[in-house]
């Protein structure tokens, strides 16, 4: 058996390692966290399986659960830990060309706490302790949004902070008032005993940590930071933001709602807040000229499609949710990946800009188009599959009002599909106003590739992934149990 | 205090008043120092919060300072612990913040954020 710990030993370990060794390995440093990364990846596989059998459960510093502090690895948490390795892998190798100067090691540092705090926040099994990597995770990315030192990354960085802090406030105040109430930290100690809270109280917790978790979540009216962050930061970092951090966080609101908490009648709620945030989203996106602002709000649109998805209460929709995260992480990863080298390239953000650009950089284009189609929907992509499968979890529930917003949702898709398919007529348009560019370096776009061979040979491995996803889906619907963790 | 307030219900109300009073300051000021400053207090009143939680009523602080001390006859420690993690945590955040608006100063001249206009605040 390999153990889930390491997940979070190696990436934060490493980062130490990188700071320490900065000064006599200048630039190498980033070859340590390859070897990070690499190991991570080879962990999380190595997982799956064991995972899909029985979930792990790992006891740290000797004093057990309920007291001590545990990882609790079930199906969700391997995953997850696939999804962000693996994208944190490519869009690593990506990083090496496109992040340049000479203070790099203090990018590829809080690149791996970031990736340390994602994999803990999945991986934990207590409440404090998902705070305490909540904290990591968003402290490496308000420094990550920041990098480039310019002045729109700055404030936005501020911006995504001061909005963050409130939000780790109320998940504090959530915590507790779950050690007040519930007298535990430990998740499925607290699943156990959520039940005998005085329902007002439940009612009270519940609000406080969904509100805070869900600042980070970019669900409606607490998204105000992402399009900002998300497009003012180094477009490898926003990839990451976009591609598996959002989706953290909305994934543990998911699970709190249903395994723990078990409080699904909220679920109503959040069903009409998830198509709002798509709404919103979709018809910022359609006002923009900016490509990576087009791409940040087109990513609270998926974030609201996705929590749309996981809300209906069945394991059907939960699993569509999981498939359309796959996809979305590989898209949008894409999207934000080759936009970096058309704004390198460039030098601009404007869409406008790009005219005739495919035939300068006809392989980044070429992608581009793929992304956009997954997103979309469109076959046989993987796209298609889980909007598919989450229009059929809905109108499975039989409701008038899943069907009302399966309705909203397929507006929000089509306007998704105007904006898009503008931006790749004008990268297509024949009489070009951009000379002299170049494509963009080899290791980048094989990245962007990999990303682009899930998407296309996804439905060819559809069953497997949706026997994982299904694996992952009944779990979030099953509440947890002190008796089956231990 | 003969009953009429209990110190848990002073320390419950003190933090919620703490918390409310931070997110105040954060949402009506438009200078980024106040607003950290906002952040800090209702994080106090997060700590006082936390901190209450773990309070028993004539109980000592959970160390074996002397000989003969009874476990029983202590507060619970956990929470304490907790809200060491999270000072230190806060610490970080403020400071990390007040190094990040000092170079946005830099950039911008101005800590208004009505006046900082590159993005839509």
């Amino acid at each position: 058996m390999v153990n889930p710990i390491l997940l979070i030993i190696v990436p934060l370990g490493t980062a130490f390692l990188i700071s320490l060794t900065a000064s006599f390995l200048k630039n190498s440093t980033k070859y340590l966290a390859l070897l990070a990364m690499i190991a991570n990846v080879w962990v999380s596989i190595k997982l799956l399986p064991e995972v899909m059998q029985h979930s792990i459960n790992v006891v740290i510093a000797g004093v057990k659960p309920p007291l001590g502090i545990n990882l609790f690895v079930g199906p969700s948490g391997a995953v997850f830990s696939i999804l962000i390795s693996a994208a944190g892998l490519l869009i690593l190798l990506y990083s090496f060309k496109y992040i340049e100067g000479d203070s790099q090691h203090k990018y590829y540092t809080l690149f791996l706490l970031l990736i340390t705090g994602s994999h803990g926040m999945v991986l934990t099994g207590d409440v404090f302790n998902l705070f305490v990597f909540f904290e990591i995770l968003a402290i490496s990315s308000y420094i990550l949004v920041g990098y480039e030192g310019k002045r729109n990354g700055l404030e936005a960085a501020v911006k995504y902070l001061i909005l963050g802090s409130i939000g780790s406030v109320l998940i504090l105040v959530a915590v507790a008032l779950i050690y007040q109430e519930a007298g535990t930290l430990n998740m499925a100690d607290l699943a156990d005993k959520f039940g005998m809270i005085d329902p007002s109280k439940r009612l009270m917790i519940l609000v406080f940590f969904i509100t805070g978790m869900g600042v980070e979540a970019a669900v409606f009216p607490l998204n105000s930071w992402l399009p900002d962050a998300h497009s003012s930061a180094p477009s490898s970092i926003s990839a990451m933001l976009s591609g598996f951090v959002i989706e953290v966080a909305l994934i543990v609101i998911v699970k709190f709602v249903y395994s723990i908490f078990a409080m699904t009648e909220i679920l109503g709620f959040l069903s009409l807040v998830a198509v709002i945030t798509l709404l919103v989203g979709e018809f910022a996106a359609f006002k923009q000229a900016n490509i990576k602002r087009v791409l940040a709000y087109s990513s609270i649109g998926q974030i609201g499609l996705i929590l749309f998805a996981m809300s209906l209460n069945s394991t059907g929709g939960i699993n569509a949710g999981l498939m359309q995260i796959v996809n979305h992480t590989a898209s949008k990863s894409i999207l934000f990946l080759v936009a970096g080298f058309l704004i390198v390239r460039t030098g601009s953000y404007q869409i406008s800009d790009y005219r005739g650009i495919a035939k300068k950089m006809p392989v980044s284009a070429f992608f581009f188009v793929i992304g956009v189609l997954s997103l979309l929907g469109v076959p046989p992509f993987f796209g298609f599959f889980s909007k598919l499968a989450i229009i059929i979890a809905a109108l499975h529930t039989g409701s008038i009002f899943n069907t009302v917003m399966v309705f909203l949702v397929l507006l929000g898709t089509v306007i998704e599909s105007i904006y898009f398919l503008r931006i790749i007529q004008v990268m297509y348009n024949r009489d070009g106003i951009v000379d002299s560019v170049k494509e963009a370096p080899f290791l980048p776009l094989l990245a962007i590739a990999a990303f682009a061979v899930v998407i296309l040979a996804g439905f060819l491995v559809l069953p497997q992934i949706t026997g994982y996803t299904g694996g992952v889906a009944s779990e979030i619907v099953r509440k947890m149990q002190m008796a089956q963790v231990f | 205090m003969n009953g009429v307030l209990s110190i848990s219900t002073v320390l419950n109300f003190g933090s919620a008043g703490l918390i409310v009073l931070g997110l105040y300051i954060v949402f009506t000021q438009k200078n980024l120092i106040k607003m950290v400053i906002g952040i800090d207090i209702a994080e106090t009143g997060v700590n006082v919060l936390l901190v209450s939680t773990g309070y028993i009523k004539g109980n000592t602080a959970p160390i074996f300072s002397k000989a003969g001390l009874q476990v029983s006859s202590m507060v619970d420690p956990v929470p304490q612990a907790l809200v060491l993690t999270s000072i230190v945590i806060g610490f970080g955040v403020s400071a990390l913040a007040l190094a990040m608006i000092i170079k946005l100063y830099e950039k911008t001249g101005t800590l208004d954020t009505s006046k900082i206009r590159g993005l839509k605040w």
